[in-house]
């Protein structure tokens, strides 16, 4: 017990050696705080100086000056040029602004991506990796009102990759209340489809609720056409709107018509939110969906439709607690039989930012629910009960690591799944 | 638990805690700074804000002064206390959810770019001067002349309600 009590008292006294060899970052933080404020008061000495140093040998250098100029009126000179020293402050000053001026175009690229691993124990499925998708957003000023956003992904399949891209949208800003675009958008239907794109990173989770997912069918995720936006002047209740005309589904329902559309009917989209300014954080929103789909397969019961789709969420944005609720009721009236279906959809997620660990880590939930009835003419059946358990660590302010358990049941007749679901996601 | 033992724990203690006390950030160095005031090219036709529409404008809710003047926001750098005061009063985020938020922003094809980094005070005065519709913060104690102090919910820095310190 002797021998080890002076190893003991060594090893604390060493670590407290290292740690004073290699202070905490919260006191780095302190001691670039006072050089900063250090910085500004050698600056406003600078600016005091500067103001003085040619108020003191004034009164010598213009009496020289007025003396020589009476003797020799015609040699009288301009004042000499400002010194080397103000030259080159100046010139510094100059390339500053310029390079602080906004130029056009200029160009923004970022990258989104993650890898996941999943495995589940639901039979015939095997586990294992998986590359998701590898997304590269341009953002590109083209002048002072008008702005071009681009997005690509890049998408592993069995063999080879797919290029696609998501959203092409050229914008002009009027003023705040009125800026009008035209291009492919996510469609500003609820709040996840225009919130978090396909850059997995932005979201808490891993993967978007079922009902707004890539590929997916229950609302139209694209949009091709024109889109106009802004605020409405409404004082503290803070209302903003998206309005857009475009092509609505194409022949294959869960894509826009990107090279034309496929019947003589425009679909439109409607978005009303509000984000109160005394509840900073809060949004509500409602939308509404119209469109007129034409399958390519003409049935007896006919092959067109009117969709009606409205939705309304409420999120609470802040991560202390972070809370998204959301609810979508698609309605098909079939044009020559007009029989109706309405399906729904919704899916309420929680999340806490824990206030340990420098706020690195976010446990969350996620409940969702889908309901297509039988008698559904153009969905297939996409029931579902969902649970998903999770927890979301930073490990960077650019990178997260993410671990979710998921509780899955879509048919009454099938059983539950359970599954591990992990994924590392990061911005570039 | 003999003396000696007794002892020598005492003694494993005070140096623990002292090393701890040691290392600490020491309060003495966080001091109250003065108030943060809202500054303007001295052409943009703004004079009062509330603090929510100070609010709107830095989450670029608010990108036009008018439908010729875009708002330039400009944001001093990392560890300098005007941008503590924003991020902590205004924004209500962290360092990581600030940069988190305009990385969202722009990808949501809401905003173009992301404010301007200044790095110092006579950077940001010359921005100031420089850009027409710029919009900055600076510790009131430095104030110069050329650009226009905003009231903010009618309060001007030093006055007893005024909201950013």
């Amino acid at each position: 017990m002797r021998r080890r009590l002076p190893v003991l008292v060594m090893m604390i006294l060493g670590a407290n050696f290292v740690r004073a060899q290699s202070p905490p970052p919260l006191d780095q933080t302190e001691q670039i705080k006072i050089l900063l404020e250090r910085v500004q008061q050698l600056e406003k000495r600078v600016a005091e100086l500067e103001t003085k140093a040619p108020a003191a040998p004034a009164p010598a250098a213009v009496s020289a000056a007025n003396a020589a100029a009476a003797a020799k009126p015609e040699m009288a000179e301009p004042a000499p040029p400002p010194g080397p020293v103000h030259q080159h402050e100046s010139a510094e000053s100059q390339a500053t602004v310029r390079q602080m001026e906004a130029h056009y175009p200029s160009l923004q690229i970022r990258g989104f991506g993650d890898v996941d691993f999943s495995t589940t124990d639901q039979k015939g499925t095997t586990s294992g990796f998986n590359l998701g998708q590898l997304d590269l957003h341009l953002a590109s000023a083209l002048s002072r009102k008008v702005t071009y956003f681009g997005e690509l992904t890049f998408n592993a399949q069995p063999t080879g990759y797919t290029v696609e891209v998501e959203r092409s949208i050229i914008r002009y800003d009027y003023n705040d209340y009125f800026k009008l675009s035209f291009g492919r958008y996510h469609t500003p239907i609820g709040y996840w489809n225009t919130a978090f794109h396909h850059g997995a990173w932005l979201q808490t989770t891993i993967s978007r609720p079922d009902f707004v997912r890539f590929g997916g069918t229950f609302i139209p995720v694209h949009f091709l056409g024109l889109l106009a936006e802004g605020n409405i002047p409404s004082g503290g209740a803070g209302l903003s709107y998206n309005v857009g005309v475009g092509n609505g589904r194409g022949s294959m329902i869960s894509r826009p018509g990107d090279a034309g559309d496929n019947n003589n009917n425009r679909a439109w989209v409607a978005n009303l939110y509000s984000r109160p300014t005394r509840l900073y954080g809060l949004q509500m929103g409602i939308s509404v969906y119209r469109d007129k789909i034409t399958l390519p397969v003409v049935k007896p019961t006919g092959n067109e439709f009117r969709e009606w789709i409205s939705a309304a969420h409420i999120v609470w944005a802040k991560e202390n607690p972070e809370f998204l609720a959301e609810f979508a009721n698609v309605n098909h009236r079939n044009i020559l039989t007009n029989a109706i279906t309405n399906n729904q959809a919704y899916y309420a997620q929680i999340a806490y930012r824990l206030p340990w660990l420098e706020k690195t880590l976010k446990p969350y939930y996620r409940f969702e629910h889908t309901h297509t009835p039988l008698s559904e003419q153009i969905f297939t059946n996409q029931d579902l009960v969902e649970s998903i358990l999770g927890l979301r660590y930073d490990i960077t302010n650019y990178a997260s690591f993410k671990g979710e358990y998921r509780n899955t049941k879509r048919l009454p007749t099938e059983p539950r799944v359970n599954g591990a679901f992990f994924q590392t996601d990061f911005t570039f | 638990m003999n003396a000696t033992s007794k002892r020598i724990v005492t003694f494993l203690w005070t140096v623990l805690w002292a090393s701890l006390a040691l290392h600490s950030p020491s309060t003495a160095q966080t001091t109250r700074g003065a108030d943060i005031a809202v500054v303007v090219n001295a052409d943009t036709p703004v004079a009062d804000l509330s603090l929510s529409e100070v609010r709107k404008v830095l989450l670029g809710e608010r990108q036009y002064w008018n439908s010729k003047l875009p708002v330039v926001l400009l944001i001093r750098a990392p560890a300098a206390r005007e941008r503590d005061v924003v991020l902590r009063v205004i924004y209500q985020m962290s360092e990581a959810q600030f940069k988190q938020y305009w990385v969202a922003k722009i990808f949501r094809a809401e905003a173009a770019s992301p404010p301007r980094i200044v790095y110092s005070n006579d950077m940001q005065y010359e921005l100031l001067t420089a850009l027409p519709g710029s919009i900055a913060f600076v510790d009131s104690r430095n104030m110069r002349p050329g650009v226009k102090l905003l009231r903010v919910d009618g309060h001007v820095p030093g006055d007893k309600d005024y909201p950013l310190r």
